[in-house]
C-alpha cells in the first residue's frame, strides 16, 4: 500500500493557509486578555484606616452627645414672603402626549393633552409651577394641619393641577371627576390606589416629600403630576403669572428657602439663579430674614432658559 | 514505515498550526494562575451618579457602608438592624465548610449569580433573564402579606424561597434546611437594609448645608438615628402591617360569586380590564414599567435631554467660571452615560400585566395570595391598591372570577379576534 510519499508538513502547510489559525489565536487572545464584559465606571474603594475607626464610634453606645437639635427660635411675629418668577427665554411648543387609552374619554372633542412640565404665561412671561419652600422652620403658626381637605382632581385624563402643594396631617381629596377609573399613585408614599368615576379618596400624607415627587396614573402612564408635602406647611407653587406667596413665616430667624422646578437641570430639580443679593446656591437655595409683620418681596427672579432643559 | 510515521508526526508537531495551538492552550492557562481577589460590594452608582457625588464623597459613603455593615465575606450587624450575625455568617462568604463542617457561603452559591453580591439584581446571569432578578436595595418587595408600602414578613421571604416565584427564573429552595433558608432571608434583609442605607445617605448630601462643605457628619446620631433607624423600623413593624383578610363566607353560592366578580373585573370601579385586557391577557397596556425600570427610564431621559441641550450650548463668549461649570455638566453626563451602560444599570424593559388566562400567579397561587394582590396592589409594580375602593366581599368575588378565568372557555373576547389554544399557554 502506498501511503502518501510527498513530505506531510508541505502538504499540510500547502492545504491549509498560515492566516486562520494565527487571526484566531490573536482573536482569543484579545478576549482573554480584554473580556468581553462592558467595562465598570471606576470608584474608589473605602477607606479601611477610616472604617475601622468609625467602627468603634459605632459600637460604643449612645453617650450624651449634642442632639443637633432644631434651629433655635430667636424671634417673634411673623412675616409674610412673595416674590414672581418669569422666564427669560422662548417656551416653545409643548410636545403633545401619546394618548392611547380610553381616547373617547381622553380626547374626547379634539382635545389634545400636552406636556405641561414648561407653563409660561404669553402675557406677562410668568413662569408657573415653580415650588417654593422653607427648609427648616423653628416654629409654625398654626400647630396642626388644615381640617378642609385640599381638593386634587382630575379630568379630561389629565390632573387639573400640575404641582400641588399641602401640610403633613392635611386631608387630601383625591378626587376623580371623569367618567373613567383612574388610580392615582403617589410615588415614594403608600399610595397607589383605585379612583372609580366620580369618586374620590381621602388622603393624608404622614411624611414630608424632601423635593416634589411624581404622582402618575398606572391605567394611564401619560398623565404625571408633582406632589410636594411639609411638615410646617411652609411651601408655595408660583400661580400662572409666577407670582408666589408665603404668609405667616416665622420672623426675627434666618430662613433657608429650596427653589424646584420640574424641569430644572439643577441636582434633583432644584433651580440655581444668579442672585448674590439672596445668597441664592447652585443647590436653588436662597436665604431671607423677616422682620415681624414685614412682606417682604424679592421682586421678579429671572430664570434664564438655561437653567431649565429642553 | 514506523520511522516515516514518527518523522511525519514530529513534522506536525512543528508546524505553525501546532505552534500556534499550543500557544493558545499556554495564554489559557495563564490568567487562571492566581488568587482569586475577595468579592466587594458595588456602590450604588446610579443614585451616587444622580446625586453628582464628588469622588471623595463616594469614597465617604463606601468607608461608612464599610464600617456600618462590612464586607461581603465578613458581614456586620449593628444591633439596631436586628439581624442574627450568626445566620448572616452561614450565608456571607465563599463557599465553604466551616470548622464544624457547615456549608457557608450560601448565598453565593444559591443567589449571588443572579442577585449580585450586592444584591443589586446585577448578577452576570441578570442581563439574559425576564424579568429581571430583584434588586434589594431600595427595599421595595412584591409579593408579600402586608399593606402595599410595608416590607414583607419574615414568612413571606420564606415562603418566596420556597415556593419560588412560578413564571420567572427564580426557582424553589425546598429541597434547602430550614436552618439554611433562616440565614439566605437574614442575609437578604441584610443587603436590603444595607441598600437602603446607602441611598439615604447617598441622598443625604443634597440635603448638607453648607457649613457641612459636602462632608456627612460620621457621628452615630447621624448614621445610626437619621439614617439607619428608619430603614430598620420599618423592617420590625412589617410583622405589625399584616392585612386583615375577612373570611370569604363559606356558603357562598361560587357560580354567583364568579359572575359578581366577572361584572366587577370589566366595571369601572376596579378597572381590571384596562390593564389586563378584556381578554384577560395582559394585553390591555404596554408602556408602563415597574419603579426598578422606570428609575433608569428617568435617569436616561434626563441624561438624554442634557446631552441635547450641552450639544446646542455654544462656548465661545462663555468667562472661565461658566466654561468650567459647562465641562463640569459635561463630564458628568458622560460619566452617567457610562455608568448606565456598563453593567451599573440593566436596559430597562416595560412591565407586562399578567396573562390572567395562563393560571400562573407570580406570588402565589391560593385565593388568599390573589386578595392580597387585589387589597394591596403590588408594591413596585403598577398593579394598584383596590383598598377602599372595592369592599371584601367584592374583592373575594374577584377572586373567584380570575381563579376561574384559565378554565373559562365563553369568555368575553376581543370582537375582531377569536381566542385560540395558543392564548392559553
Amino acid at each position: 500500500m502506498r501511503i502518501c510519499s510527498r513530505n506531510n508538513a508541505d502538504d499540510f502547510g500547502a492545504a491549509v493557509s498560515f492566516r486562520t489559525p494565527l487571526m484566531a489565536a490573536a482573536l482569543l487572545a484579545c478576549l482573554l486578555t480584554f473580556g468581553c464584559s462592558p467595562e465598570r465606571v471606576s470608584t474608589p474603594g473605602a477607606d479601611a484606616g477610616r472604617a475601622e475607626q468609625l467602627r468603634a464610634t459605632l459600637s460604643t453606645a449612645t453617650g450624651g452627645g449634642d442632639a443637633g437639635g432644631a434651629a433655635a427660635s430667636t424671634g417673634t411675629g411673623w412675616g409674610t414672603l412673595k416674590g414672581r418668577f418669569l422666564f427669560a427665554g422662548a417656551p416653545g411648543e409643548s410636545k403633545p402626549l401619546m394618548v392611547d387609552k380610553d381616547t373617547e374619554i381622553c380626547s374626547k372633542a379634539g382635545v389634545k393633552l400636552v406636556d405641561r412640565s414648561l407653563l409660561v404665561d404669553p402675557a406677562t412671561k410668568g413662569l408657573a409651577n415653580v415650588v417654593v419652600f422653607a427648609r427648616k422652620a423653628s416654629r409654625v403658626k398654626e400647630t396642626t394641619a388644615p381640617a378642609t381637605p385640599l381638593i386634587f382632581d382630575q379630568k379630561q385624563c389629565e390632573f387639573i393641577a400640575p404641582v400641588f402643594a399641602a401640610r403633613v396631617g392635611q386631608p387630601i381629596d383625591v378626587h376623580n371627576s371623569d367618567p373613567i377609573g383612574h388610580n392615582t399613585n403617589i410615588a415614594g408614599s403608600s399610595f397607589n390606589q383605585l379612583i372609580p368615576a366620580g369618586q374620590g379618596t381621602l388622603y393624608k400624607a404622614d411624611a414630608e416629600t424632601g423635593m416634589p415627587t411624581m404622582v402618575t396614573c398606572n391605567i394611564h402612564p401619560w398623565m404625571k403630576a408633582y406632589a410636594v408635602f411639609r411638615k410646617d406647611g411652609y411651601v408655595a407653587v408660583s400661580a400662572a403669572d409666577g407670582s408666589f406667596t408665603i404668609p405667616d413665616l416665622p420672623a426675627g430667624e434666618p430662613l433657608e428657602m429650596q427653589v424646584w422646578h420640574e424641569r430644572s437641570s439643577g441636582p434633583n430639580g432644584a433651580l440655581g439663579l444668579d442672585n448674590p443679593a439672596l445668597k441664592w446656591t447652585p443647590k436653588g437655595r436662597f436665604q431671607i430674614q423677616l422682620t415681624p409683620d414685614e412682606v417682604k418681596d424679592i421682586g421678579t427672579l429671572e430664570v434664564p432658559a438655561s437653567a431649565l432643559g429642553t | 514505515m514506523k520511522s516515516q510515521i514518527v518523522s511525519r508526526t514530529f513534522v506536525r508537531l512543528h508546524s505553525s498550526w501546532a505552534v500556534t495551538a499550543c500557544s493558545i492552550t499556554l495564554l489559557m492557562c495563564v490568567p487562571g494562575c492566581g488568587s482569586t481577589p475577595a468579592a466587594w460590594f458595588r456602590p450604588n452608582m446610579v443614585e451616587a451618579t444622580k446625586q453628582r457625588l464628588t469622588p471623595d464623597q463616594e469614597r465617604q459613603v463606601a468607608t461608612v457602608m464599610l464600617a456600618m455593615f462590612g464586607t461581603p465575606d465578613a458581614p456586620i450587624a449593628l444591633p439596631e438592624t436586628g439581624l442574627d450575625e450568626a445566620k448572616l455568617q452561614l450565608a456571607a462568604g465563599p463557599v465553604h465548610s466551616d470548622i464544624v463542617g457547615r456549608k457557608n457561603g450560601l448565598y453565593r452559591e444559591h443567589c449571588a449569580h443572579c442577585h449580585g453580591v450586592t444584591g443589586d439584581g446585577l448578577g452576570p446571569t441578570a442581563a439574559f433573564l425576564n424579568p429581571y432578578p430583584r434588586d434589594y436595595r431600595p427595599g421595595v418587595f412584591k409579593f408579600k402579606s402586608t399593606e402595599r408600602s410595608d416590607k414583607p414578613t419574615h414568612e413571606d421571604l420564606v415562603r418566596i424561597l420556597h415556593n419560588g416565584i412560578p413564571g420567572t427564573s427564580m426557582p424553589s429552595f425546598a429541597l434547602l434546611s430550614p436552618p439554611k433558608v433562616e440565614a439566605l432571608v437574614e442575609y437578604v434583609k441584610y443587603l436590603s437594609i444595607r441598600g437602603e442605607t446607602e441611598i439615604a445617605l447617598m441622598r443625604a448630601f443634597f440635603e448638607l448645608d453648607d457649613e457641612a462643605q459636602g462632608k456627612l457628619p460620621e457621628t452615630r446620631e447621624f448614621l445610626v438615628d437619621e439614617m439607619l433607624t428608619p430603614v430598620t423600623e420599618k423592617w420590625k413593624a412589617a410583622a405589625d402591617a399584616l392585612i386583615a383578610v375577612p373570611e370569604m363566607a363559606s356558603d357562598l353560592d361560587l357560580a354567583a360569586s364568579i359572575a359578581k366578580g366577572r361584572e366587577l373585573f370589566y366595571g369601572d370601579k376596579a378597572n381590571c380590564v384596562k390593564c389586563h385586557g378584556p381578554t384577560a391577557l395582559g394585553d390591555g397596556q404596554a408602556n408602563d414599567y415597574d419603579d426598578w425600570n422606570k428609575a433608569i427610564v428617568e435617569v436616561s431621559k434626563e441624561v438624554k435631554s442634557g446631552v441635547e441641550r450641552a450639544g446646542e450650548t455654544s462656548t465661545s463668549g462663555m468667562d472661565s467660571e461658566a466654561l468650567a461649570e459647562h465641562r463640569g455638566q459635561l463630564a458628568w453626563l458622560d460619566k452617567f452615560g457610562r455608568v448606565l451602560d456598563g453593567g451599573d444599570a440593566l436596559r430597562p424593559r416595560t412591565i407586562q400585566p399578567r396573562n390572567l388566562r395562563h393560571g400562573i400567579y407570580r406570588g402565589g397561587r391560593r385565593p388568599l395570595d390573589l386578595y392580597y394582590r387585589i387589597h394591596a396592589g403590588i408594591n413596585g409594580a403598577p398593579m394598584p391598591a383596590a383598598k377602599g375602593t372595592v369592599p371584601p366581599e367584592e374583592i373575594w368575588h374577584i377572586v373567584n372570577y380570575v381563579r376561574s378565568l384559565p378554565y373559562e372557555l365563553d369568555g368575553e373576547l376581543g370582537a375582531d379576534r377569536p381566542m385560540v389554544a395558543k392564548d392559553r399557554f
